[in-house]
């Protein structure tokens, strides 16, 4: 065997099995293209199938899935209506709070904006007038906005709501429902600042502000018509505390008749 | 003489408490009143010619509550009396009669209750007397919001019963 010879052998032992391995590979790269293809020919096909069925769906789960889930909510929220107020409680409680911030913020730059405003004649006169009686000069121009007037007066028994005696300029409203209704919602915001153990001491109705001021067994409800003002609830508050503690004793809390007499003449 | 006396009512959702306070009531506070706080107040005076008493009846609607160990215990404080509201058609209304019954006595002492069973009208006689056991002995007597069967009698017994 000469020299070409052997490496046409070992050409021939090497190469026919590359040969071999080489067509089998290709067979296999065949199927697998073809594979492929099919596939994508498939998925161009069926793609637009399935975004098709996909937008029904979005479109129609509100239409179907919507009213069930709805409902479902609806009956969980009914049934457990306790678990979803004390879940709010407490986000109520902080709104009504920064509510009243934001409004006492809004209303002190009003006052300062006209403060600013010094040199009118009409704060002139108020400087000279605040020197007088020492009432500050905002208290002053809220006054001269609109004169706090004592509608109503209810003296309310706690717990029961119900009217112990009442005092009024002018009969508009049924005391009985009223006194009632301020108990209850009385009750409920007391309830959401339980943590902190507040009583609720002002309520606002319409274009009522209501004063509550809170004794052991019975609680004062003044209705008040106007602006009511720093200065004044703390007149008022003056009023009712000297009124609890010089005028009423137990009996008139028993007795309806001699508390009214008391109260008329306190308030008069 | 006139005197106030606060009454709630109790029972679960849809038993037919506030039809039957708006059978017997016409003015109630302001329904605009934004805030829900769970509760309706209503009131209906009712002379008492033979005391020579008015009485104001303040009526508070709590809004249902399928246990009562759930109600807001400070809406309670101070009544007069209780009404307590079942539906004789609705077992799931009177299955816990006794317990609820017990709740109010333990929470509210000494204020007397009164049981009824609402929507008469949609059972017979027959019905009533066969399921009479159900209904125990806590039941004072059927009435009806619908045709309006003896809700007055109960408003106004209960208003008598209080000024005696
Ligand atoms: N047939 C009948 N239906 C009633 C009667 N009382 C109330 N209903 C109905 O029962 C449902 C619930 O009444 P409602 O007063 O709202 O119940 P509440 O949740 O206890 O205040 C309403 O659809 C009423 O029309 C009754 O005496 N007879
Ligand atoms: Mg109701």
């Amino acid at each position: 065997m000469n020299q070409d010879e052997r490496l046409s052998i070992l050409k021939d032992i090497l190469l026919t099995d590359e040969r071999e391995y080489a067509q089998k590979v290709e067979e296999k790269l065949k199927i697998v293209e073809e594979l492929v293809n099919k596939q994508n020919q498939l998925s161009d096909r069926v793609n637009p199938i399935i975004e098709e069925r996909l937008n029904d769906f979005v479109i129609e789960i509100p239409k179907t899935l919507g009213p069930v889930i709805t409902e479902a909510l609806k009956s969980e929220i009914k049934n457990s209506q306790d678990a979803v107020v004390e879940a709010l409680f407490p986000i109520i409680g902080k709104m009504i709070k920064k509510y009243i911030q934001q409004e006492m913020q809004i209303l002190s730059e009003q006052i300062n904006a006209k403060m600013n405003n010094a040199f009118s004649f009409e704060a002139l006169k108020r400087k000279f007038k605040s020197k007088r009686t020492g009432v500050s000069e905002a208290d002053l121009m809220l006054q001269e906005l609109v004169h706090p007037i004592i509608e109503q007066i209810m003296v309310i028994e706690k717990g029961s709501g119900i009217i112990i005696s009442e005092y009024s300029k002018t009969q508009a409203i049924d005391e009985d429902m009223v006194s009632g209704m301020l108990t209850a919602i009385k009750s409920f915001a007391e309830d959401a600042f339980e943590k902190e153990n507040q009583e609720l001491n002002y309520i606002e109705y319409d274009s009522f502000h209501i004063h509550l001021q809170n004794f052991s067994d019975y609680y004062i409800a003044v209705i008040i018509s106007g602006s009511y003002n720093a200065l004044f609830k703390s007149q008022l508050e003056d009023k009712l505390l000297d009124f609890a503690q010089n005028s009423i004793n137990k009996q008139d809390i028993i007795n309806r008749d001699s508390f009214s007499e008391k109260l008329k003449k306190h308030f008069q | 003489m006139k005197v106030s006396k606060k009454i709630v009512l109790l029972g679960y959702f849809g038993v037919g408490k506030s039809s039957l306070i708006r059978r017997f009531v016409e003015n109630t506070f302001s329904e605009d009143y934004k805030v829900s706080i769970g509760v309706h107040i209503f009131k209906k005076n009712i002379t008492i010619p033979e005391k020579g008493t008015d009485v104001s009846l303040v009526i508070w609607d709590l809004e249902g509550n399928d246990d009562i160990t759930n109600t807001r215990l400070s809406y309670l404080l101070g009544t007069h009396a209780f009404i307590y509201v079942y539906d004789v058609t609705r077992p799931a209304t009177y299955k816990n009669l006794e317990n609820e019954i017990n709740f109010l006595k333990e929470k509210q002492k000494n204020t007397p209750i009164t049981v009824v069973g609402n929507k008469e009208d949609l059972v017979t006689k027959a019905y009533l007397k066969q399921n009479s056991n159900d209904f125990g002995s806590l039941t004072d007597f059927y009435v009806s919001a619908k045709t309006g069967d003896k809700v007055n009698f109960l408003f106004s017994n209960l208003a008598e019963a209080l000024i005696k």
